[in-house]
């Protein structure tokens, strides 16, 4: 597979754009998950998968040929979230929270209790949680979906984020941190 | 009994800090509580489920940004089948080596047949030694000051988006960098101040572009506008007119020196 995104990068490079085609097909669904992850809603993940691989193309000769096209293009799009979570009109809205919205962007726990006071439990448990990755900053709340919920190691956390390792821990455990302050009154009711 | 931090549970519960935090939680009943509840949290945590694509989103994907991507050209291939891609590494410091060599040769071959023709002269009874000093330096010269008019004209010009022509500038400002340095050493040593100090000024832009290992329009606008090209270029032009000038003089019997 990454021999033949290798060849295929160098078809690009020789002139044949078509042939980037065929990275987009392979590599947008993965793309789209962690994009989904980082925005919480599938418009904004949408527009960063696109942007995403236009960044790579136009940044194509300087795509390491040792390197794997899937995790360059992942780390992209990463940074591509980060940007658009860190513009500030953007980033204000994305701290303060919709505090009276809490199903816009939903985040949900898993219940196959067709209880509506269960129910109602599990929307607000989510809302909870919602706000409270609202809280992060963007390092870390990119550094814990992508330990938490992408199972990336901490080394592939710092290369994506353009960190130290030791960096990339911290903010991984800030961010475990900070989410079991916020979520503390709620232990015991799930 | 030391317990475990706060970050260690948390590199437990990703798996990191396995071994001697495992074995201490099953043995330390504190710890294992903080790592229960640790756990309760972090299990807790899910976002909402990541939406299905359907098998044809990376075609709707690629149909949406196709028309956004312009073709890369395909590379120019150079001598023995190089591609311009492959300038950066050794292959661009062989050619700029040789072509060094090639001048150094030249150079050095130009003062001794100078020395020769100076001897038969002086043989022939002809007492001024200038009269036929240097007069292959003077032509190489001339030559590289030719070369170099072009290239700065070249830069004037450049298309930041052309990146084969980038690549070819930085090709041509690599060789004559080398050359170039050669001309200024002698320059200063025949006490040359007007060649000394323009070559001087010309190596700084040559050392811009040859160096630089990502030749972005920034650059090239910089380079253009902090470095005085267009100065540098009229210095240039002067320089070659005089040497021309020197070295018809000097086929004429005049001498000449670099």
């Amino acid at each position: 597979m990454q021999e033949n995104d290798h060849s295929i990068v160098r078809a690009v490079l020789a002139g044949d754009k078509e042939a980037y085609g065929a990275l987009v097909r392979a590599h947008s669904g993965s793309i789209f998950r962690v994009a989904f992850r980082m925005m919480g809603n599938e418009a904004d993940a949408e527009e960063i998968v696109q942007e995403a691989f236009l960044r790579g193309y136009q940044r194509l000769e300087s795509f390491q040929q040792r390197a794997s096209f899937g995790t360059w293009v992942y780390r992209i799009a990463v940074n591509c979230a980060l940007d658009r979570i860190q513009r500030p009109g953007i980033e204000a809205e994305y701290r303060a929270g919709d505090e009276n919205d809490p199903e816009e962007k939903t985040v949900q726990i898993e219940t196959q209790d067709a209880d509506p006071e269960r129910s109602l439990l599990s929307r607000e448990i989510g809302a909870v949680q919602e706000r409270a990755m609202r809280r992060l900053t963007p390092t870390e709340k990119a550094a814990f979906v992508m330990r938490h919920h992408e199972d990336r190691s901490v080394n592939e956390i710092a290369e994506v984020l353009g960190v130290a390792p030791n960096a990339a821990k911290n903010a991984v455990f800030r961010a475990v941190q900070k989410l079991r302050r916020e979520l503390a009154p709620l232990r015991g009711m799930a | 009994m030391k317990h475990l931090s706060e970050e260690e549970l948390v590199e437990l519960y990703y798996g990191e800090g396995e071994g001697a935090a495992s074995a201490h939680v099953k043995a330390c009943r504190e710890c294992a509580a903080q790592y229960a509840e640790l756990k309760q949290s972090l299990d807790g945590m899910s976002l909402a489920e990541v939406p299905q694509r359907d098998a044809q989103y990376g075609e709707r994907v690629w149909q949406a940004l196709e028309p956004r991507l312009i073709p890369y050209e395909k590379k120019a291939r150079g001598w023995f089948g190089w591609g311009w891609s492959g300038w950066t590494g050794w292959k661009a410091g062989t050619l700029a080596l040789g072509c060094a060599m090639l001048l150094a040769a030249a150079f050095v071959g130009g003062r001794y047949w100078a020395r020769i023709t100076t001897k038969t002269d002086n043989t022939a009874g002809n007492k001024n030694p200038q009269t036929t000093t240097q007069p292959t330096v003077v032509v190489v010269l001339t030559e590289h000051l030719d070369r170099t008019e072009r290239l700065l004209v070249a830069l004037e010009h450049a298309d930041s988006q052309d990146h084969v022509e980038n690549a070819q500038l930085q090709s041509d400002a690599r060789e004559l960098l080398a050359s170039n340095r050669l001309y200024r050493t002698t320059a200063t040593h025949a006490k040359d101040p007007a060649l000394a100090g323009a070559l001087d000024r010309l190596e700084g832009v040559l050392a811009e572009i040859a160096n630089n290992p990502n030749l972005t329009a920034e650059d090239l606008q910089r380079v253009r506008s902090e470095m005085n090209t267009q100065g540098i270029l009229f210095e240039i032009r002067v320089l070659r007119t005089r040497k021309t000038d020197q070295g018809n003089k000097t086929n004429q019997g005049r001498g000449a020196s670099i």
